[in-house]
This record gives C-alpha cells, sequence and structure tokens, in this order.
C-alpha cells in the first residue's frame, strides 16, 4: 500500500467521519429520541427516561408482531436458502438450454419496485381465492429475497473447482454423499451470508408486508401504522431495540462464518 | 505384452454435439504399464481420460478393464481414480482427512485409516506431522504428493493422471517426474498418464501414445518415438528437427524439393514417385572439416549459436533451409557467425517419413 502524506490522511479521516456520521446520525438520533421523557424530539433532551423501553419489552401486542415477524424472518430464512442452494448449483453446475436467459429473469424481481410487486402479489392470491396471512407474506417475501440468496450462493459456488466434486466421485462417493462431504461444506459459507441477508431483509421490510400479510401485522408494518396516527417514543424504543437484535444476529453470523471458512 | 489386455478400449468415440473429440480410438494397457498420452491441446487426450475414469460417458465403443465392460459403469463404481490437473484436494479437510477419504466412504474404521495414512506419508516421503496441516498450509510439491497419497489410499487398478505437473516450476517439475516413476516402479500399478510435454513422457513412461485431432498418430516406446517417428506431426513434437522434403525421381535416386542436399551415390535409395521426409536429428549432424566425407553433405553460413547449458545449438542458413545443429559444449566451434560452414551427416543418421504427396502422413 503506498504511503500517504499527512494532508492526504487528514482528508481521508474527515471523509471517513462525514460518511460514517450520514450513515449512522439518523440512528443515533432514534435512539435518543427512544429515552426521551417528551413526546417529541427535541434538542437538548431535557430529561431520560426507560420507560419507552420497558413498554415495548413488557407490551403483549409487541410480543405477538415480533413473534409473527419472526414466524415470517425464519421461514423466508430457511426456504431461501434451500431454495438459493439448489438454484446455485443449477447456475454454477449444469449447462441446460435457457440458462443464461434464467439467470436473468430470476433477477428481475429485486429491480421490480416493492410496492409494485407487493400490490401485483395481493391481487394474484385474492385472485386464487387465497386469504392473506403471515403465510402469503413469506411466498411475497420470498419472491423477493430467494433471488438475492440464490445469487449470493451461486458467487461462491461459481468459485469452487467442479474437479473437487468430480474427484470424491470418483473415489467412490454416491451423489449425496458428495453433497453432504464436499458441496454442502464448502457452500456453507456462502449459505450462512445468504439467510443473515434473508433474515434481515424479510424482518425489516414494509412495502411487501403491508400488502400481504392481510390482518395479521409484523413489526414495520405495525411501527409505521402508529406513526401515522398515536406516535409514542415507543416506536423509537421498539425501532432501536430491533436494530440491536439485528446486530448481534450479524454478528453471530459473522462468527459463525469465520469459523467455518476453510483457511484457504 | 500380455496375451489378453488389462485395460482394452475399442472403437472409442466422443462426440460433443457436432464436435467430434475422440474418433474410433483403439487403444490396450498391459497391467503395471506407465502408459502416457501426448497431444497438444484439444487432441481429445483429456477426453479419453474422462471416459476412462467415466467422469465423461463414451458416445461410441467400449472399455474393459480385464474383460470385464467398465464404460456403463457410474464414476464412483469403477476401480479408477484420477490426479486432477488442479489436484482437487479438499480445502475444507486436513492433510490426513483428503488421503483417508476414499477409506472413509469404503467404512474404514478412524484407527485403521490412520495408519494406512500414515503408510502412505511415509511412501510419498511426507512427515508424519503432515497428517494435522491443512493443505493451504503445503507448497506445490507437498500437494502433489498428498494427492497421490490419497489415489494410493483409494487402491485403484488404474490411476490416471491430468496433467499434474503443468503448474510446477521446472525444477520441482523434473524431481517429481522421477519421483513417480520411482513410485511406479515399488507400486506396481498401472499410470495412465496425460501431458504435452514429449519430454515430461520420455522420462517416466514404458509406451507412449501420440494424439492428434482425436486419434492416435503412434503408440510406441520412448526409444520408437524418438529415433522413428512415423509422421512429420510426432517428429516435431521432439522439438527441433530438420526435416527435409525427399521425392523419388524415376531412376530411384533422391530429388530434394526445398534445396539440394549432395547425397553420396547409392547413399539413399527411394522408390520413383515415394514422397516424404528425411529426418536429421541436430546432434547427428556435423560440420565437416576440409576433405572429411559423409554420406549426405550441405554447405551454408553459420548464423546463430545457442547455450543450452551442457550443448550447444547453432543455426546454419542452407540452400535447403535453416538447419539446426547441436553439440555438447565441450566441442563448441571456434569460428565465428557468418563464417561459410560445411554440414554432413551419415545414413546411419537418418529417418525417413513416407507421406502423401499433398504434405499429410
Amino acid at each position: 500500500m503506498r504511503q500517504v502524506s499527512r494532508s492526504t490522511r487528514i482528508a481521508l479521516y474527515l471523509y471517513g467521519a462525514v460518511i460514517l456520521s450520514l450513515l449512522y446520525l439518523p440512528l443515533v438520533s432514534v435512539g435518543f429520541a427512544s429515552v426521551s421523557k417528551a413526546r417529541y424530539l427535541s434538542f437538548p433532551i431535557k430529561r431520560y427516561t426507560s420507560e419507552w423501553m420497558t413498554a415495548a419489552v413488557t407490551s403483549p401486542t409487541v410480543h405477538e408482531l415480533v413473534l409473527t415477524s419472526l414466524k415470517i424472518a425464519v421461514s423466508v430464512t430457511i426456504l431461501s436458502m434451500v431454495i438459493g442452494f439448489f438454484g446455485a448449483l443449477a447456475f454454477a453446475r449444469f449447462q441446460w438450454r435457457y440458462r443464461g436467459l434464467f439467470q436473468k429473469i430470476i433477477l428481475l424481481p429485486i429491480f421490480f419496485p416493492q410496492t409494485v410487486l407487493g400490490l401485483a402479489l395481493l391481487i394474484w392470491f385474492s385472485a386464487l381465492g387465497i386469504t392473506p396471512s403471515w403465510k402469503t407474506a413469506v411466498v411475497a417475501h420470498l419472491v423477493w429475497i430467494a433471488p438475492i440468496t440464490t445469487l449470493i450462493i451461486a458467487i461462491r459456488a461459481y468459485a469452487f473447482d467442479p474437479a473437487l466434486e468430480e474427484a470424491a466421485r470418483d473415489m467412490g462417493a454416491s451423489t449425496l454423499t458428495v453433497l453432504r462431504e464436499i458441496t454442502l461444506p464448502l457452500l456453507m459459507p456462502g449459505i450462512v451470508s445468504a439467510g443473515l441477508f434473508a433474515f434481515l431483509l424479510s424482518w425489516g421490510n414494509f412495502p411487501l408486508s403491508l400488502f400481504t400479510t392481510g390482518v395479521d401485522a409484523t413489526l414495520p408494518k405495525w411501527l409505521y401504522s402508529r406513526m401515522v396516527s398515536g406516535y409514542t417514543p415507543q416506536i423509537p424504543a421498539l425501532g432501536v431495540l430491533s436494530v440491536i437484535g439485528s446486530t448481534l444476529l450479524v454478528a453471530v453470523g459473522l462468527v459463525l462464518m469465520r469459523w467455518m471458512r476453510p483457511r484457504d | 505384452m500380455a496375451a489378453k489386455p488389462f485395460v482394452q478400449i475399442e472403437n472409442v468415440t466422443k462426440r460433443f454435439g457436432r464436435f467430434t473429440a475422440l474418433d474410433r480410438i483403439n487403444l490396450d494397457i498391459s497391467e503395471g504399464e506407465f502408459l502416457t498420452i501426448v497431444g497438444p491441446s484439444g487432441s481429445g487426450k483429456s477426453t479419453l481420460i474422462r471416459l476412462l475414469v467415466g467422469i465423461d460417458d463414451v458416445t461410441e465403443g467400449t472399455i474393459s478393464l480385464n474383460g470385464t465392460r467398465i464404460d456403463t459403469m457410474p464414476a464412483n463404481k469403477r476401480p479408477t481414480c484420477m490426479v486432477f490437473q488442479s489436484l482437487a484436494l479438499f480445502p475444507h479437510m486436513t492433510v490426513g482427512q483428503n488421503i483417508e477419504f476414499p477409506l472413509k466412504l469404503r467404512g474404514v474404521a478412524p484407527a485403521d485409516r490412520r495408519t494406512r495414512a500414515i503408510e502412505l506419508l511415509a511412501l510419498l516421503r511426507l512427515p508424519e506431522s503432515y497428517y494435522g496441516k491443512r493443505i493451504s498450509q503445503c507448497s506445490g510439491g507437498e500437494r502433489q504428493r498428498v494427492a497421490l497419497a490419497r489415489a494410493l489410499a483409494f487402491d485403484p487398478q488404474i490411476i490416471v493422471f491430468d496433467e499434474p505437473l503443468s503448474a510446477l516450476d521446472y525444477r520441482l517439475r523434473k524431481t517429481l517426474e522421477k519421483e513417480l516413476k520411482d513410485l511406479h516402479a515399488r507400486t506396481g500399478k498401472t499410470f495412465v498418464y496425460i501431458t504435452h510435454s514429449l519430454e515430461e513422457a520420455m522420462v517416466m513412461s514404458d509406451r507412449i501414445a501420440i494424439m492428434r485431432s482425436g486419434r492416435f498418430e503412434q503408440i510406441a516406446t520412448a526409444e520408437e518415438i524418438y529415433s522413428r517417428p512415423i509422421s512429420r506431426f510426432v517428429a516435431s513434437f521432439m522439438g527441433e528437427v530438420n526435416l527435409f522434403p525427399v521425392i523419388g525421381r524415376a531412376d530411384g535416386t533422391p530429388d530434394w524439393p526445398a534445396g539440394a542436399i549432395s547425397a553420396r551415390p547409392g547413399a539413399l535409395a527411394v522408390a520413383p514417385g515415394w514422397t516424404g521426409v528425411l529426418m536429421a536429428r541436430p546432434e547427428l549432424v556435423r560440420f565437416l572439416d576440409a576433405g572429411q566425407a559423409a554420406d549426405f553433405t550441405l554447405s551454408g553460413t553459420l548464423t546463430a549459436e545457442y547455450a543450452l547449458g551442457s550443448r550447444i545449438q547453432y543455426s546454419v542458413d542452407t540452400a535447403a533451409g535453416l538447419v539446426t545443429v547441436e553439440r555438447p559444449f565441450e566441442t563448441r566451434l571456434t569460428a565465428p557467425v557468418g563464417t561459410p560452414v560445411t554440414l554432413g551427416w551419415d545414413r546411419a543418421a537418418v529417418h525417413l517419413i513416407a507421406e502423401a504427396a499433398d504434405g499429410t502422413a
């Protein structure tokens, strides 16, 4: 790496500080809002309180919301990991006629505006006579998230030498054994990071859930409706708790990936 | 060679879509033989060994081992094992786990697997401490040995090598070529090796099969291929050889279409209308002093001198084209570049390759 002069170094630090504050200042202000005694945030904060945090943690409504959001996010994570794994293998391991075309089409939902996608799915569900609930939200989330997990796992699948699978097979391994002993362990870091993404994207998703959860409410959906009418600092308090939860999850995921990575 | 071949490849054709990679190949391999298949990229040599181990399927023809057809067996049921070009060592396993992998598949008890892995490490001259090492901690040559140990642990009837040395530097490659030959002698296994280097093939093999565009050009011992190549293609595979086109005149004397070479009367008789090339190896061509004679003589000008270490190579511009001459370093010429010289060689040093009039073999 090149040695930089004093002035360049200062400029780089400044740049870093500006970017970080742009990214995290909003989060910090939400944090302040959640511990303010006043109903509306104003600086400087006159009196601090933990009552909103306590309310957020103890509220039965919140428990139910968290449970629904968790049910959706966990289902989406598991399903999108499985779909992504096989999808990635289909891309990276097999030559078939419309592979290139399929590869492009499958990514389209990512570029679709989510509100439009949500509405389209709602129309479909009602056309098919399916009552929207948290289960339909799982399907809706999958339409958007499964392509992302497929992409993440495919990057990993492309990077590993197909000769590894051929060699295992050549030495007597059955298709299932090759999958279990070679393919799965080598793709595992990709699968775990895909799972992390899937969980976080599903957990925080608002536009798709808004249209497709029906009478069930997820955390983001409820937060939005309370922001529109009936704001209390319990909302930023919940937001902060959610961010802390996500951060812990990412940390666990990173440790897991570090532990699994073959040192190559 | 044994009466009944160990491996019998009969009329094997492999097509990928409309492209024919292998065209009615026939090859017999004896038990315990070290056979090397040599050919340029795209000649079909990799395809052939992939068919042999079962990674790809034959389009037509049969492959038998000890009289049993194996071309219809899936790869994981065949008693063959391939050492891949990339070696295909499992990066998420240790050296020991890699070597034990085929044994684990066979359900061998952990203690027995370990004993065998350590035996194999010793056979490949790797210290026992390597058992717990990661693949990424091994050097190129060590990885090579681990891959070999893993193949030997599988204990196949045939070990197939797909240019495993091609990524290594020259000196390490030379060492491993000799080790591989030595390992072949010690294990008595049948080795089928592919490479694009005839030099590599000559160091190790009992027999060499030269491949060109999906067919065998010549299958013979190293000595046979070196001194009596069947075609210009095989001859040119060995680096610099001098090839002079020859046509038989009506009176049975040679005509030299590329430029006149003086041949002693009676030195070379060719049938009228015969077409082909005369091959003279660079180390068998001499510089003639005044008054010295040879069966074939050719004069020209010394144009370049290249030191190759133990040998010196000269380029001589003659009426019949550029001629390469090689001699030991100790007999280096004192004459400078630009000196007129006379070249000579004898009948015993030449080999005739017949060709059709259009230049094909």
